[in-house]
């Protein structure tokens, strides 16, 4: 989950910044180029801009991914990419991100509803009125109905996976198991077709944040068929399904029954989007490095591999379709606080001075794809750039961290074991390697990227260290700290985001006097500090946040790195130089 | 390391044959150099720790000077930074030693391609001999039990197995594995021989002279195995070299940083045009030592296993 | 014959219920837990039941087994009210992970592991066959010398080694082939054959390698034997002579070992398909192992191991044909 906005970060980016002088890297890298002492991130020289100018209408996207989507059941899409993909092209929310580059994207704007909803009894109720002439693909009007709808559906146990945030905040949702038994959930209300009431178990002041989500996106009864409708969603936006051929291929072409007038956020340029699917992730870079025929208007769905990195930066050609968008998501290593030998603080601080960021950001693609992370929140919460409190060097300090080690009893070491997404193996050796110079010997479990969560998620059977990130929600601290730090969050079982079973009673106490402040500006500084603070009791070491990089074809327009989808090409926007040279 | 060179001197009995053989093998160049080629990786493992130790580079020892963390962590230097102080280059991005991997790597392949072949062989051997000499029920169990075994779909059922298996050690789980779905194959080499020897003279001889079973078994029968075993042990060899190294190409063998052959491949492959020393240097090891098993397997089959070297 | 089909058929029935029964308890045994995987990154226990109840993962291990047994033959619905899902037979059970049934799921990528093994089956039965015929019949010449080396070369090159070197030579460098991305043979038969050709070459280099050196000793073998004396003795030429007689008694063991190779391969070639990315059965199977739905991996293994049993089947029953001296 990640959604947020960093306002001066793009401005960083575009400077021609020396990462070595940002602090980041350290005091120790040679300049073996010698010029000026150091390089500028020849990766974000596009951040926060436009590429290809405005596209023309017409002509068909083509999108290579090495994958299918997770789902695309608005229900059940809670994968940053896939909302990105689900909700700029099929389905439409109650709100919706600004399709603008940098850190404008971050705003919300209306999108099904004509503002950005109303709130009364104290941010306890929120009510949200439709736009009129919303249609979908059939003609047929979208209706206030079919977001309860679909929010109910996202209670069912045969559609799991979604985002669980109207589980969270929706009165009476306990023990509620979606629609499919004929029962309704009463705190979602629907006094007439354009108007809908949600009322809330506590006050929530974000509320419109959370409307985003694909779970407030339209489904209409007569068309849900439970699990199959993940093959077919019913499209409410400027586009609809042709066909889908599972892991293989899916097309989609205009519905025209979407009506521009309606919306502000998409443009739909290309008559036709085709997302040819399973093929090797490196074949892809290899194919839009080269951008022949075909393949001029083609993106890639997923990142650019670390092992192209080669082939892109030296080449201006290449470089100028380079996108690198920050993903503005914390990379951590949290260590089980609960357990020896991490329960004493000075072991874990001394894997804080042990580890090594530098190595893992090479093992991440170098600092030209990875910024290196001196605090939890990432730098779109501090106002673009995170403090160093610590100051350990980015190469770690593996002498501070023996010492620490002797001081808290270990003077030989310890073993342990981390948990990583199999994606994470290359970072994960980088930290084993470097927490091994200090006497911690770490063995790696790598764990498929979709079982992940649910491994690190049962907190009895789990390793003592997990190799994980979290990003905000939206650019507030409430969406970052109490997730990761809160201990009254911990789940034994599917637990998420405070895997450092972090359970501090004056942390907690904080958290609490800070969402109660009315004044944004004061809790936005005493999150900050907050931060700081729980840095200093090192439940998790803050590693790196990651950028995006996505190299596009020659012929594609329009097109920027979406900072509320991690970076992913905006689809809202994204069209073709010239329609006519693709094929259709 | 049993199953590599029949040496004579090791072999209990009639040194007549033994001899014969060793003459056949001498003369043909093929034998000396895949036995050359056997050697030195069998060296290369054996000797991991002391050969990387004087290269001056452990296998999970980054180096960050010799990769550019800017292009992705290309290596720095000529052919995939071949140096004085890295002789076959690094690895990108992590910047370990190549040789240090490559060495330390045979000894990960090697260890589990033999231990598993060692297992398929014993085991296979016994259920063949027990199943051809004392036939009736025990035979038809047993080739019931090996007909089983080899309808399993043997790669897909081991990539299943070891992808789910968590907390265990993975070089065992992996040889015991693999040896599971081999014996079939051995047992019916031996069955069959074991067929053929039960009714011979010297052992209807060693039984009216009143040895019991299992001396007839070890003394009479194992010795007359002995030879098609060993040239189909050598030859099973280089399967299960390459199963290994697609267990761990696929990415379900041993776990990082422990470097094998085929994880080395599986990683090196999407290097193979930006760094393509990285990808050659594993590739190479695991082709040499395959085809040399395969070519010192053949000369073996033709000279101690009878039937097929008939030619 | 008839007698010895039936009963081989019934002894296929039992092996793959067996093969069923093992994969069953090992996949379903094993710490993995698909309604965790499903549930997602935030989970509640409460929500993590009730997926749980929804697949039957609450129900004992020998009521799952049952009910998988019989949904093969009669098919199964599974939940009840407005989602119930109907997998009709045969029903190898329901993947949630790919929201289809599984047979349906297996239908829909055999074509490609079909396609893929098919074709490199023709290729290397052509380059095999020739190579160990030809050596065979120029036996200790420079020729069989230069064909064996080269036979034995190429069996020990790893399939994803000469895979990469197929690409970087064929696509990267000459352009002569694009990057392999599947067409049906329906839509277009030009464009499913090049965008396989490297697939087959690659998988025939491999199997063709073994094929040459497996053909050239069983036609030695076969043209040492007395009647081919007889024969070349009564004077039939000598095509004749290796192609009547001697190939069709050399063809026994090749015969087995295709039966092997084919029925393996039919079930998806894992490695070849993840290379090209192929969406075969290997690839489906792959995927299916991370996500652990174990549905699909059960579906696979089963049809893995159907395909090898029925292949090896085959290969008797046609034994009976090719070679003269087999009767049932």
């Amino acid at each position: 989950m990640n959604k947020r906005t960093c306002t001066a970060l793009a401005a960083l980016l575009a400077a021609p910044l020396a990462l070595g002088a940002a602090g980041c890297s350290g005091g120790e890298r040679q300049s073996d180029d010698g010029k000026d002492g150091g390089r500028k991130n020849p990766a974000a020289a596009n951040a926060g801009a436009v590429l290809g100018g405005t596209p023309q209408k017409g002509g068909t996207l083509t999108v290579l991914s090495n994958q299918d989507f997770t789902h695309l059941d608005p229900a059940r899409n809670w994968v940053m990419s896939d909302m990105d993909f689900g909700t700029r092209l099929l389905y439409r929310t109650l709100v919706t991100y600004r399709a603008a580059p940098g850190a404008q994207g971050g705003e919300i704007v209306p999108d099904l509803a004509t503002d950005l909803g109303t709130p009364s009894d104290g941010a306890r109720t929120w009510t949200f009125h439709l736009k009129q002439g919303v249609k979908y693909e059939d003609g047929t009007p979208v209706t206030a109905q079919d977001v309860k709808y679909n929010v109910e559906r996202s209670f069912s146990p045969d559609l799991p996976g979604g985002a669980d945030y109207a589980a969270r905040y929706l009165a009476g949702a306990e023990g509620y198991r979606g629609p499919a038994e004929g029962k309704h959930l009463d705190s979602v209300k629907t006094p007439d077709e354009h108007t809908i009431v949600f009322e809330l178990n506590k006050p929530f002041a974000e509320f419109p944040n959370a409307t985003v989500m694909p779970t407030f996106a339209p489904v209409p009864q007569s068309r849900d068929k439970g699990p199959q409708y993940d093959n077919r969603p019913f499209s409410s936006g400027p586009y609809k399904v042709d066909s889908y051929d599972r892991n293989k291929k899916l097309v989609l072409v205009r519905n025209d029954h979407w009506d521009p007038r309606t919306d502000e956020v998409r443009k739909a340029y290309p008559d036709k989007l085709v997302v040819v699917m399973g093929l090797k992730a490196n074949q892809i870079d290899d194919r839009l490095i080269a951008s022949q025929g075909a393949d001029a208007s083609a993106v890639s769905w997923g990142a650019l591999r670390p092992e192209s990195a080669a082939k892109v930066l030296p080449d201006a050609q290449v470089r100028q379709r380079l996108l690198a968008e920050s993903q503005n998501c914390t990379d951590m290593v949290q260590m089980h606080t609960g357990r020896a030998p991490f329960d004493d603080v000075r072991v874990r601080r001394a894997v804080q001075y042990a580890l090594d960021r530098e190595a893992v950001m090479t093992a991440s693609g170098g600092p030209a794809f990875n910024d290196p992370s001196t605090a939890y929140m990432p730098a779109a919460l501090f106002g673009g750039k995170q403090p160093d409190t610590l100051k350990i060097p980015a190469t770690g300090d593996a002498g501070k961290a023996k010492e620490l080690l002797k001081e808290a009893g270990k003077p030989d070491g310890f073993s342990t074991k981390m948990t990583v997404s199999s994606g994470d193996k290359g970072r994960a050796e980088a930290i084993q390697q470097s927490l091994g110079k200090a006497g911690i010997k770490v063995t790696i479990e790598t764990i498929d990227p979709s079982a992940f969560y649910a491994t690190i998620g049962d907190t009895k059977n789990r390793t003592d260290m997990v190799y994980t990130g979290w990003c905000p929600d939206y650019p507030s601290g409430s969406t970052f700290l109490p997730f990761v730090f809160d201990g009254r969050f911990v789940k034994e079982k599917g637990n998420s985001g405070n895997h450092s079973l972090f359970r501090d009673d004056a942390t907690m106490k904080r958290m609490d006097g800070i969402a109660a402040m009315t004044d944004p500006k004061q809790a936005t500084r005493a999150w900050q500090q907050l931060d700081g603070e729980i840095l200093a009791k090192a439940p998790a070491v803050p590693v790196l946040v990651r950028r995006w990089p996505l190299v596009l074809g020659t012929n594609i327009a329009g097109a920027y790195g979406q900072t509320s989808f991690g970076g992913q090409l905006d689809y809202a926007t994204a069209g073709l130089k010239d329609p006519s040279r693709s094929q259709g | 390391m049993t199953t590599t060179a029949p040496s004579p001197s090791a072999l209990p009995t009639g040194n007549g044959p033994w001899r014969l053989a060793r003459r056949e093998l001498r003369r043909r160049p093929s034998v000396t150099v895949s036995l050359a080629v056997v050697a030195l990786f069998l060296l290369m493992a054996a000797g991991a720790p002391l050969l990387s130790a004087l290269a001056g580079w452990s296998p999970e020892e980054f180096d960050k000077n010799a990769v550019d963390p800017y292009l992705g962590g290309r290596p720095i230097g000529p052919l995939g930074g071949v140096s004085a102080d890295h002789w076959l280059g690094v690895e990108p991005v992590t910047g370990r030693d190549l040789f240090a991997r490559v060495v330390h790597g045979a000894q990960v392949s090697l260890l589990i391609a033999l231990t598993a072949t060692a297992i398929v062989v014993v085991t296979g051997t016994a259920a063949g001999i027990a199943a051809g000499y004392f036939g009736g029920r025990t035979d038809a169990v047993l080739s019931r039990l090996m007909d089983l075994t080899m309808s399993f779909p043997s790669l897909i059922f081991m990539i299943a197995m070891m992808s789910v298996a968590k907390d265990v050690n993975r070089v065992l789980l992996m040889t015991a594995v693999i040896g599971l779905f081999g014996w079939p194959g051995v047992a019916r080499v031996v069955r069959g021989q074991a067929l053929s020897l039960k009714h011979r003279e010297y052992v209807d001889a060693a039984r009216v002279g009143g040895s019991g079973p299992w001396r007839i078994l070890t003394r009479d029968i194992l010795p007359g195995v002995s030879g098609p075993v060993i040239a189909y042990t050598t030859l099973i060899v280089p399967g299960m070299i390459a199963t290994e190294a697609a267990l761990s190409y696929l990415g379900v063998g041993v776990r990082p940083p422990t470097p094998s052959w085929g994880q080395m491949i599986a990683e090196s492959v999407a290097f193979y045009d930006t760094d393509p020393m990285y990808f050659v240097v594993p590739s190479t090891c695991l082709f040499l030592t395959v085809l040399a098993f395969t070519l010192l397997g053949d000369a073996l089959r033709d000279v101690l296993d009878p039937r097929s070297s008939r030619t | 014959m008839i007698l010895y089909t039936a009963r081989r058929l019934l002894g296929v029935a039992g092996v793959l219920l067996a093969i069923a029964a093992v994969t069953f308890t090992v996949f379903y045994v094993l710490p993995s837990d698909p309604a965790a995987v499903a549930c997602g990154k935030s989970c509640s226990t409460d929500r993590l039941e009730a997926i749980r109840a929804h697949m039957g993962l609450d129900r004992p291990l020998w009521r799952q087994f049952a009910d998988f047994v019989t949904g093969i033959f009669t098919g199964r619905t599974m939940g009840s009210g407005r989602y119930a899902l109907h997998c009709s037979f045969p029903c190898l059970g329901y993947s949630y992970e790919n929201s289809a049934s599984v047979w349906a799921l297996l239908m829909d990528r055999l074509p490609v592991s079909a396609s893929l093994a098919l074709g490199a089956a023709v290729l290397w039965l052509l380059l095999g066959l020739s190579a160990g015929v030809t050596a065979a019949l120029r036996k200790d010449t420079l020729t069989d010398r230069a064909l064996m080396v080269g036979a034995v070369a190429a069996a020990s090159l790893p399939v994803y080694f000469t895979s990469m070197m197929l690409i970087y030579g064929l696509i990267r460098v000459a352009g002569l082939l694009p990057y392999p991305q599947y067409v049906p043979l329906g839509d277009d038969p030009l464009h499913w054959a090049s965008n396989l050709l490297l697939p087959w070459l690659a998988l025939a280099l491999l199997y063709a390698a073994m094929y040459a050196r497996q053909s050239r000793s069983s036609m030695i073998e076969a043209m040492a034997e007395p009647y081919i004396r007889t024969a070349r003795a009564k004077g039939l030429p000598r095509r004749t002579v290796v192609v009547k007689h001697g190939l069709r008694a050399g063809m026994t063991p090749i015969l087995t070992l295709f039966g092997m190779d084919l029925g393996g391969l039919l079930a998806g070639a894992v490695i070849t398909e993840s290379i090209f990315g192929l969406p075969g059965i290997g690839r489906l199977f792959y995927g299916a192992l991370s996500t652990g739905d174990q549905p699909v991996i059960l579906g696979v293994t089963l049809m893995a191991a159907a395909f090898i049993v029925v292949a090896n089947l085959a290969v008797d029953l046609l034994y009976a044909v090719v070679d003269p001296r087999v009767r049932y």
